[in-house]
């Protein structure tokens, strides 16, 4: 009784502060009439300056110094606690404070626009942001995604009771990050969009603004997310596919066991991205044949899945190479000189008050279209390539003893640190104890 | 004791933190609930004061001097603003209030999770080889069901039509288009000359012998008219009615007819010499374009559609506004000559055909004229030639860029401007006669001025050439001709007849359209010599217009079509 009381009293006081907040805010609105509100002048515009470049590089030390305190804490402190902590102030500063600008993974777009586009030159800070998670996750592994990574973070911290993802769906799954990120590529390298910046799910919470279509994308991630630990990261994220890559050449990496594992058990379940893998078993003689004939045929198949891609991406290249305004904006003069649209638009009145000839727009909407046309077969080979190979890899025997943390997969949170019952013994010697 | 005190404390503190997570996340859902409400209200109520708004602003356009209806689009307008500015703080707060909510429930949550944490559980037994088997197998398995599904939606992409560039109809004619056709005053390129020759010489008006048809034009009007395929358009106007007419070329039937409407603000009188529609209109072969002495420019699509309309203001021009309008590529270009010099009111005017927008406009240091303008191709380069008070200037046509001017003409020009025999030929009214090279650059005044005849020059009729000859006629009949290359005066010739229409050439004969009606068809190899004369019955003011086989003349009450039908 006196518990459903206060529910309700709670109830009561949330809806009077809602409403007072609401109250507040429509008094006084701004009343330019009656108010001596005087219209900003030049000056005053002008007065308001921009970020600094000192802040830029700012953000820059403090990424360096936020990845070199991740790497200390998760293989020298192995503090999960600790790592936590770190993680909520890189979601506070690169996330909320920055507004999630400029971050590692959309400065994938940055490089490749200035690769291809002579005329884009690419800030310093945009290539360290790039540059600098990939340096320590050669050395020390994933220690951006563990700590740094404000998308990961605020994903980390709304993860509730993790659900287990067979590892042979996130395998396949994870084929959609490869697609993302040669999208990304593609439309970077093409001047058409940053697709990556464009979906961001979590732009909008920390902006506190933005498309609805967008909030609902990141509201449905944080839904997902709080019972599949970090879904962007391990299914779309493009930065991670790199990230993978250079994991798995680190010399220093996060590890379950601080020195040697005794197949305990105690960790099996602990992950909740499923990046812990579990010894191997002997299989009888007849699956590894007929896994060898299987592994043949694939790797036999694997140039026709190429090609196949590359067709697949010159069919789609058309459709996709509208995402570039050029070529948007020839079709919509197209349609429109041909009668197949009655209303004009804001940016087909543009274009006619420039008195620019439709056969030069049309000339470099075709020309956009056929750099598409490559970049697009480069793109389906690729994916042709990946897909290919990951039916391959199931073929591929590797032999395991212990329980280990994957080296790619393994975005080194320490959630398996304390299941770790060797851990307790180095924590034990830690406070002399032992 | 200590264990159990220790656990009931844990106990104590874990329902403590639920309740905590319970209430939090119930704030958060109502400060969710309330956001939504707010969003909704802003998606329903503000589309429709907007809408109202713009209803009144459009209502506004008409009634520009209607004090009230302007306070109250201010006061909508205020108002609109004053919500959406007090609707995003709302949000904000909503906003920061909601991140307060979720995060005190993820605490609580983290918190109670770490309080019921319990110790790990391996599963005793399992077949673990038959499990990684399976394993591999479903790997496979899934990737292919995803290739799948990227299959599927590249055929999604494929489906859509793809738009093909190279096949799109250019926006604009062909020179060879236009020269079949006659989509300006005097034609293409405002020279005077059919690009035929299979014209008739011989017809009679008042007994309809060689006319093939003939349309009653209810408002009067001095505009030629012109012609694009098996369509033929004029302008009629009178003081309170303006009317874009659309026959068809070979049967005359009224195909539509549309009315402009008059702004009650720009009525005013016209001079009985000019009228309410004496600029000639313009296509470009899918729109036509006609412009009104009170500074009104509307564009028609074939089948009578109006496309756009677009308002000059009234011109300050002493005898009436009456410059035609030229084309050039997909821009319909307006010479609006109007005030004096020092007034600074005349410029040129690139209109894009299809959206009305202007595409450039370019300010002339000439007063009122009512010449027209030409677009002229000059050693495979277009200009655009314009005559006015003082100067003869030329412009690039597709940016408006002034490429040389001479200073040669005073006030009151009225002959438009002509391109022959690599000369651009210029009147003076009552005055003189100038032949100009048109390869300078900047004031060519003293530098670019081949020859000048200085007879008394034409007052309204604009000159006709074959580029050998080039002839110009007075409204009181005095027609003389002269030598393209060195200006040599060769003959004159008195029709004894008023004539305003301005000279034609069809092959080696010259058309002479007099305000009585009667057209003089005149041998123009060596001295003149009429080869004949054919009536209308009706007083013609308007340059006729001339196409394979036909000719076709305004008069004061008809449209006529003299030739074959087809």
């Amino acid at each position: 009784m006196i518990r459903s009381a206060r529910i309700i009293l709670f109830i009561a006081v949330s809806l009077i502060c809602c409403s007072v907040v609401s109250g507040i805010e429509r008094f006084p609105p701004p009343d330019f009439e009656e108010s001596d509100h005087k219209l900003p002048t030049i000056d005053s515009i002008t007065d308001v300056t921009a970020r600094g470049m000192a802040y830029e590089y700012l953000d820059v030390a403090v990424l360096l110094i936020a990845l070199s305190v991740s790497s200390y804490l998760v293989l020298k402190k192995r503090s999960r606690r600790a790592i936590f902590s770190l993680m909520i102030f890189s979601l506070v500063y690169f996330g909320f404070y920055r507004k999630g600008c400029i971050c590692p993974i959309g400065a994938i777009q940055n490089l490749v626009l200035s690769i291809f586009d002579s005329n884009y030159v690419i800030p310093i800070t945009a290539v360290a942001f790039f540059v600098l998670p990939l340096v320590f996750t050669l050395f020390f592994g994933r220690t951006f995604c563990a700590a740094v990574c404000p998308l990961g973070a605020i994903q980390d911290i709304v993860l509730m009771r993790a659900v287990s993802v067979p590892k042979w769906l996130e395998s396949s799954l994870r084929l959609f990050a490869y697609l993302y990120l040669a999208s990304a590529v593609l439309f970077a390298a093409t001047g058409s969009a940053f697709i990556i910046c464009r979906y961001d799910p979590f732009i909008s919470f920390f902006r506190i603004t933005g498309h609805l279509d967008i909030l609902i994308l990141g509201a449905c991630f944080l839904v997902v997310g709080m019972f599949i630990g970090r879904p962007y990261c391990r299914f779309l994220c493009p930065y991670s596919i790199i990230l993978r890559q250079f994991s798995r050449l680190s010399k220093f990496k996060a590890t379950i066991t601080p020195d040697e594992c005794i197949k305990c058990r105690l960790c099996e379940d602990a992950c909740p991205f499923g990046a812990i893998d579990t010894p191997t078993v002997e299989w009888p003689a007849a699956s590894y044949r007929r896994s060898k004939r299987v592994l043949g045929l694939l790797i036999a198949a694997l140039p026709i899945l190429v090609v196949a891609g590359a067709w697949a991406g010159s069919a789609v290249s058309s459709s996709w190479s509208r995402a570039n305004v050029t070529v948007r904006l020839a079709e919509r003069i197209y349609q429109e000189n041909q009668g197949m649209a009655t209303e004009t638009t804001d940016a087909s009145n543009a274009f006619r008050a420039t008195g620019q000839s439709t056969r030069e727009l049309y000339d470099q909407a075709d020309a956009i279209r056929n750099k598409f046309d490559y970049g697009a077969r480069l793109l389906g080979a690729f994916i042709g390539l990946i897909a290919g190979l990951k039916l391959i890899r199931p073929s591929i025997r590797k032999k395991r003893t212990d329980f280990e943390a994957n080296r790619a997969g393994c975005v080194s949170c320490g959630r398996c640190y304390e299941f770790c019952p060797r851990e307790h013994v180095r924590l034990e010697k830690l406070k002399g104890k032992i | 004791m200590m264990t159990e005190s220790n656990d009931s404390k844990r106990i104590a503190l874990y329902e403590a933190v639920k309740m905590t997570a319970f209430i939090a996340g119930l704030f958060s859902l109502i400060v969710v609930g309330v956001l939504v409400v707010s969003f909704l209200e802003v998606k329903l109520i503000e589309p429709i004061r907007t809408e109202k708004l713009e209803l009144l602003k459009i209502k506004l356009l008409d009634e520009p001097g209607n004090e009230q209806m302007l306070s109250d689009i201010r006061q909508l307008d205020l108002k609109i603003r004053n919500e959406r500015v007090g609707r995003n703080s709302f949000s904000r707060s909503g906003y920061l209030l909601l991140l307060a909510g979720i995060a005190v429930f993820l605490i609580s949550v983290k918190s109670a999770m770490v309080l019921k944490k319990s110790l790990p559980h391996p599963e005793v037994g399992g077949d673990q080889q038959a499990a990684q088997i399976r394993s591999s197998k479903l790997a496979r398995f899934a990737t292919v069901i995803v290739m799948v599904v990227l299959a599927a939606c590249v055929f999604y992409f494929a489906a859509k039509k793809k738009v093909d560039f190279a096949q799109a109809v250019a926006s604009y004619p062909s020179a060879e288009e236009i020269a079949k056709n006659w989509p300006s005053f005097r034609g293409p390129s405002g020279s005077g000359v059919s690009a035929y020759t299979n014209i008739p010489e011989k017809w009679d008006g008042k007994t309809s012998e060689g006319v093939s048809w003939k349309s009653p034009v209810d408002l009067p009007g001095h505009n030629s008219p012109i012609v694009w395929g098996d369509k033929i358009f004029v302008i009629g106007a009178d003081r309170n009615k303006r009317r874009v007419y659309c026959f068809d070329a070979f049967t005359g039937e009224l195909l539509w007819s549309r009315d402009v409407e008059v702004s009650p603000a720009k009525k005013f009188e016209a001079e009985e010499d000019t009228g309410y529609a004496a600029p000639t209109a313009a296509t470009d072969g899918k729109r036509i374009c006609a412009i009104f002495p009170a500074g009104d420019i509307v564009c028609f699509d074939f089948e009578g559609n109006q496309l756009w309309r677009k308002d000059l203001g009234l011109p300050d021009s002493m005898y009436g506004y009456s410059s035609s309008l030229a084309v050039y590529q997909n821009l319909f270009i307006v010479q609006y000559d109007h005030g004096y010099v020092d007034d600074n009111k005349s410029m040129m005017i690139a209109l894009d055909s299809f959206s009305g927008q202007i595409v450039w406009q370019t300010k002339r240091p000439v007063s009122s004229s009512w010449t027209s303008p030409i677009v002229a191709d000059v050693n495979g380069m277009s200009q655009l030639i314009t005559c006015g008070d003082p100067w003869v200037i030329a412009y690039d046509p597709a940016n408006g860029r002034q490429l040389w001017r001479a200073d040669c003409l005073g006030t009151d020009v009225a002959p438009s401007p002509i391109y022959a025999g690599g000369f651009i030929f210029a009147i003076q009214p009552y005055g003189e006669m100038f032949a100009i090279k048109p390869d300078g650059s900047g004031d060519v005044t003293n530098t670019h001025i081949a020859w000048k005849a200085n007879d008394s020059g034409p007052d309204i009729c604009s000159p006709v050439s074959d580029g050998e000859f080039i002839f110009a006629l007075q409204t009181q009949g005095d027609l003389t001709c002269y030598k393209v290359s060195d200006g040599t005066k060769l003959w004159e010739k008195d029709l004894e007849t008023s004539l305003t229409a301005s000279p034609s050439i069809v092959g080696d004969r010259l058309y002479l359209l007099s305000e009585k009606g009667v057209m003089f068809i005149a041998d123009i190899a060596g001295e003149y010599k009429q080869v004949g004369k054919n009536e209308m019955g009706e007083k013609c003011y308007a340059t006729p217009a001339f196409v394979d086989g036909r000719i076709y003349i305004r008069t004061t009450k008809n449209l006529y079509c003299i030739g074959k039908s087809n």
